[in-house]
């Protein structure tokens, strides 16, 4: 059957417009920002007008070619629904952003580890207001001090992020973190500061919490650093863009 | 015109008649590698206690990072498809035989630098090549061209720049890229294009004394809006095409990074050696599109040598796990076997180098 152009032909571009279709319904839905860069978001749009026109050229190409239409890169039907695996896996997995599952596969950057960050990222962290400051911020803020546990000690925070409990941590501990994201998630880097907060425990794995609290100097894994000491730690949803962007 | 091909390959996949017994083979080691994996994810999650919720979100996480690889190099990829199929279109066999040069020196220093007017990323480069090898461009272009234009062009140029600034990272990723794809755009010119290239693909250099089938796609009297629409639909083609390779080489990239700790590469930062090869494993495995792969490199600096980084920056934008499935669109597997491993090989010797000798 296939092997009909005119059929063939109906086929791929049936198959163009379901692709278009499913990355403008993630981009109408927002879901689109759990999977790449907000930066890259214009691309996603190009990409929609690129494949329904490449589709319409499907037909109207055809009255062009209609004899010999063959491809030369006949592509067989289990090529076809190969294509089409995204738009399916994409259908019956329910769009959710990276959370704590993937943490454990991926390097953490706690504000201990030496993490080289942009000279620029740093000055622009600094400027922003104690508690304008998000996870990121924080982290780049640290990056440029040799001695971040005490220096930093006594200033008050006040961020977003989801909630992941680690065995090196005490009861009333628990880590607070956000993906960061270049491109694609596939680049997605973990920040995560350390909160002390006395019901830690009742906290679940990947629930969205605003902490609000105090610097103090602290350890993980044996290593000093500031952690939040919470005053308040309240539920939240999960924000519209759940990574942030360096 | 268009003619029918005399010897047309129903699938690019399956080039030369594989015989009963490689086909077998091929099949066990298919469902073994499969079965390793779900053992993998089952193994994890019961040991891990949470037991399905657990393999849930293990599932969760595969998807969205494959869904994430996939809708990110979409763009790029349609975009190169596009470009291959106005190249169809529009470029006359003849000037690529008129003004590119024939002798593989100069051939691989052109190709080396093409990146700079076709700015092309990892993913768009791929049809692009395979147009442009349809039209019997020689081979050492190409391979160069593959090889460099995803670092040697003026966006990752740039992106580099802002990560590292100017300085040994900048300077040796721009240099060594560009003379990595062109020694290895040199060592293919050795072959013939039979070897290297699928039978779709290389038939323009099949007879270069009598045009039996002159591969263009011109419709020299049709107006233009109808070779417009031609152009597009051969980008339609192109990009079904490739794009079963992308999706494949996106599941195996998403794959292992949901089953393969990122602190097992990432243990081993200071050998020399040791440190180059876990920054090549690291490229390969994650398949970042290499506009931003230098700010990803940027949080490595620190804790790997400078020869490590280097060679993920180099490595990385050439072959990794997505790029080099796509590979297998254009080229035989041996060939493809050669792209990987020369490369490979290349950037590990400059690490090895630059760790040794230069030692920042």
């Amino acid at each position: 059957m296939l092997q009909r152009p005119r059929f063939q032909m109906a086929a791929k571009a049936l198959i163009l417009l379901a692709l278009a279709l499913f990355l403008y319904m993630r981009l109408a839905d927002g879901s689109l920002f759990f999977y790449i860069n907000q930066r890259f978001m214009v691309y996603t749009v190009l990409a929609i007008v690129g494949l329904v026109a490449v589709a319409i050229s499907y037909r109207a190409g055809r009255v062009a070619v209609d004899e010999d239409a063959h491809s030369h890169h006949a592509v067989t039907w289990g090529g076809l629904a190969l294509v089409l695996l995204p738009v399916v896996l994409g259908v019956l997995a329910p769009p959710q952003p990276l959370g704590a599952a993937a943490i454990g596969n991926r390097e953490i950057a706690v504000s201990s580890q030496p993490r080289n960050v942009l000279p620029a990222a740093v000055r622009a962290a600094a400027q922003k207001d104690a508690t304008e400051r998000n996870l990121l911020d924080w982290l780049n803020a640290f990056s440029a001090s040799s001695n971040a546990a005490q220096e930093f000690a006594g200033q008050p925070v006040d961020v977003i992020g989801f909630v992941y409990h680690d065995e090196r941590l005490a009861d009333d501990e628990v880590l607070i973190s956000r993906f960061i994201v270049s491109c694609c998630v596939a680049d997605a880097n973990v920040v995560t500061m350390v909160v002390r907060w006395p019901a830690a425990a009742t906290l679940e794995n990947d629930a969205w919490v605003q902490v609000q609290g105090v610097l103090q100097p602290g350890a993980f894994n044996g290593a000093p650093l500031p952690v939040i000491a919470a005053q308040n730690v309240t539920p939240v949803a999960m924000p519209d863009q759940p990574y942030l962007y360096p | 015109m268009i003619m029918e091909r005399p010897e047309a390959t129903p699938d690019v996949a399956a080039a030369p008649l594989p015989n009963p017994r490689v086909r077998w083979l091929r099949w066990a080691l298919t469902v073994l590698l499969a079965a390793a994996a779900l053992t993998a994810l089952f193994y994890d999650a019961f040991v891990h206690g949470d037991g399905l919720p657990y393999l849930y979100q293990r599932i969760q996480t595969f998807v969205t990072i494959f869904l994430g690889i996939f809708i990110e190099a979409t763009p790029f990829l349609l975009a190169g498809a596009i470009v291959s199929g106005l190249i169809a279109v529009f470029v006359d066999q003849s000037a690529i035989d008129h003004y590119l040069p024939k002798a593989a020196l100069p051939g691989a220093l052109i190709g080396g630098v093409m990146g700079i007017v076709f700015p092309v990323c990892e993913c768009g480069v791929v049809p692009v090549v395979r147009r442009l090898y349809e039209k019997g461009l020689p081979l050492s272009i190409g391979i160069a061209f593959l090889l460099a234009a995803p670092v040697i062009n003026p966006v990752v140029i740039l992106s580099t720049y802002s990560a590292f600034g100017w300085g040994p990272i900048f300077i040796g990723r721009i240099v060594f890229s560009f003379l990595i794809a062109v020694v290895v755009g040199l060592i293919f010119s050795r072959a013939r294009p039979e070897e290297v290239l699928l039978p779709a693909v290389c038939q323009a250099h099949h007879d270069a004394c009598c045009h039996v089938h002159d591969h263009d796609h011109r419709l020299h009297h049709a107006p233009l809006n109808r070779r417009v629409a031609q152009a597009f639909m051969l980008a339609g083609d192109d990009f079904l095409d490739m794009a079963r390779y992308l999706i494949a080489g996106s599941m195996l990239a998403a794959a292992m990074q949901t089953l393969v700790p990122q602190s097992a590469l990432l243990a081993v930062g200071q050998g020399s050696v040791i440190s180059v090869v876990m920054m090549q494993a690291l490229a390969f495995v994650l398949s970042v599109c290499s506009t931003v792969d230098a700010f990803l490199a940027l949080a490595f600096t620190g804790a790997f040598t400078t020869g490590a980084v280097l060679a993920f920056l180099v490595f990385g934008p050439m072959v990794d796990i997505k790029s080099s499935l796509m590979f297998l669109g254009v080229f035989q597997r041996r060939a493809v076997a050669y792209l990987i491993a020369l490369p490979l090989v290349l950037s590990l010797l400059m690490g090895v180098w630059w760790n040794l000798n230069l030692g920042w």
